[in-house]
């Protein structure tokens, strides 16, 4: 941990698994994994399909929209990175086509995210490769 | 029982602990050390006996080989050993992990150390940095969650569905510093109150830095060996192991099958059907207590009380003496201490004192039975222990 990377915030480093999904935020789109033989639909991406362990994955842009199953605003930040963001609010959302995924909110005060609130995906480019997938209020 | 269960097959005989709380200047193998010299003169056990060492690394340690690495500054040779590694499961696994290479013969007398150093050879910032550095680097890190973050959407998430208060989960962190008072040694002992707890910064919504455990310097050690040696050491008050379970059944938060029935269901019905008791047959209890609601949901899924009752349980005294289950009777991680990988093994050294009867002030009546869940990192990780005297066999 030297002291110049704590200031900076930590970016996904795509490997062979997941290059085909940080490609796809970067065009705008949040890719799932559908399963064509046991029709499973996985977030995150990787070879094989986590239920039948079959490799027939066929990536799909999720429609976006999700809905809060739980969700905790940061007061504390986790490293001096994240410290001028606080409050923030970290959303485990419930996409419509099954699968959650974690991010965090943006476009509206944190404290007023609620269970159940409906939220749509918001594309957040933060380096020339990388594009992350955030969330704001419906 | 099959010949295989491990059920009374292998004894604890011997406890102890490093200084605790706020140590400096010392390393993790130093207070690993101390703890393993303590509990081997509880044992009456030369140093020399020791054929088998598990550990887990420590934070604050360059030592990957924790166990290797101990080995050598304590001066032995073993012929079994390991570093282990299931986040605050770890020192159940090292239970269950070390009594199955004694009936296996693997090892005769196996130690089980660990330690570290957050407090003061890391400090807190560091530590907690640690810990979120651990996480997915890809689908998790990128967002800033802490490590509080994931423990406290499962209780956020409680609450939601059961209706759970952030009252219940404060008088959690009130009885903690309650028992703790009790406790020579522990690192928080001035009484909190509920409104303390509420009027407390707020760490991650629904935990305030009151509902959040301790970070600390500290070890804890142990020594096992199979239950006839045990007798052939003359060893008083040997204290069995019963029941073992473990359960993982996740790496991300996001993929927690459920946030408010967590693995810890499958793994204490395993321990319990290893040993034979059931939930009501517990004298005392060593719940892991990383965050307040942690131990809601925890006294619940290992069937103290009924899935969603956690919070009224705890409210209404239920956990502590005169209640079903007195928990965490030292303060737990809450407010006796919290040195990481060590945590959970504070549990158990509480627990086993308590089942021998040493606890003083604290002690409660006729103990013959004991639990400690263990767990970590959002509930990935659970591993549940049954202990019992001799006349629990």
């Amino acid at each position: 941990m030297a002291p110049e990377d704590s200031t900076r915030k930590p970016l996904p480093a795509p490997d062979a698994d997941t290059t085909t999904f940080w490609l796809g935020l970067r065009h705008g789109k949040l890719l799932l994994q559908h399963c064509r033989r046991c029709r499973n639909v996985q977030y995150y991406q990787q070879a094989t399909c986590r239920e039948c362990g079959g490799d027939e994955l066929e990536h799909r842009p999720a429609t976006g929209r999700g809905k809060v199953h739980s969700f905790s605003v940061v007061h504390r930040a986790p490293g001096p990175a994240f410290k001028a963001d606080v409050p923030y609010a970290v959303l485990l959302v419930e996409l419509a086509e099954g699968p959650r995924m974690i991010s965090t909110l943006t476009g509206s005060d944190p404290e007023d995210v609620t269970f159940d609130m409906e939220v749509e995906l918001a594309f957040d480019q933060v380096s020339d490769d990388i594009t992350l997938p955030r969330f704001r209020k419906a | 029982m099959s010949d295989t269960s491990l059920r009374g097959k292998v004894a604890v005989i011997g406890i102890g602990l490093s200084a605790v709380g706020k140590v400096p200047g010392r390393s993790p193998l130093s207070l690993a050390a101390e703890a393993a010299r303590n509990a081997l003169a509880d044992a009456g056990v030369a140093k020399g006996e020791v054929d088998g060492v598990l550990s887990s690394h420590a934070f604050a340690s360059p030592f990957h080989r924790f166990s290797v690495a101990f080995s050598e500054y304590l001066g032995i040779r073993p012929t079994f050993s390991n570093t282990l590694q299931v986040s605050g499961a770890t020192a159940a696994t090292m239970f269950s992990i070390g009594a199955a290479a004694i009936h296996g013969g693997l090892a005769k007398v196996v130690l089980l150390v660990a330690a570290d150093s957050l407090m003061t050879g890391l400090t807190p910032d560091l530590a907690l940095r640690s810990l979120t550095e651990s996480r997915d680097q890809q689908y998790e890190m990128p967002f800033g969650i802490p490590v509080a973050n994931t423990f406290a959407m499962t209780a956020h998430r409680h609450m939601r569905e059961f209706g759970t208060t952030p009252e219940q989960l404060a008088e959690v962190a009130v009885v903690h510093r309650r028992h703790a008072a009790r406790t020579p040694g522990a690192q928080q002992t001035a009484p909190i109150t509920i409104a303390d707890v509420l009027n407390s910064p707020m760490v991650t919504t629904p935990y305030h830095k009151l509902d959040c455990s301790l970070i600390s310097d500290g070890g804890a050690a142990f020594v096992l060996t199979s239950a006839e040696h045990a007798k052939a050491l003359g060893i008083g008050k040997p204290i069995y192991i019963l029941g073992c379970g473990e359960c993982y059944t996740h790496e991300h938060i996001f993929l927690m099958p459920s946030l408010t029935t967590t693995g810890a269901v499958e793994s204490g019905r395993r321990a319990y059907a290893m040993a034979g008791y059931q939930p009501s047959d517990m004298d005392v209890a060593g719940i892991y207590d990383c965050f307040t609601g942690t131990v809601v949901m925890m006294l619940e899924d290992l069937g103290f009380c009924r899935k969603g009752e956690g919070g009224p349980f705890v409210a209404d005294g239920q956990m502590s003496y005169g209640g079903q289950i007195p928990s965490n009777t030292h303060g737990g991680l809450l407010s006796f201490a919290h040195s990481g990988m060590p945590g959970a093994l504070f549990h158990f050294h509480e627990v086993i004192a308590q089942l021998r009867g040493q606890c003083d002030q604290r002690q409660v009546e006729r103990a013959a039975l004991g639990l400690v869940h263990s767990l970590g990192a959002g509930f990935a990780t659970n591993a549940t222990t049954i202990l019992g005297t001799e006349g629990t066999l």
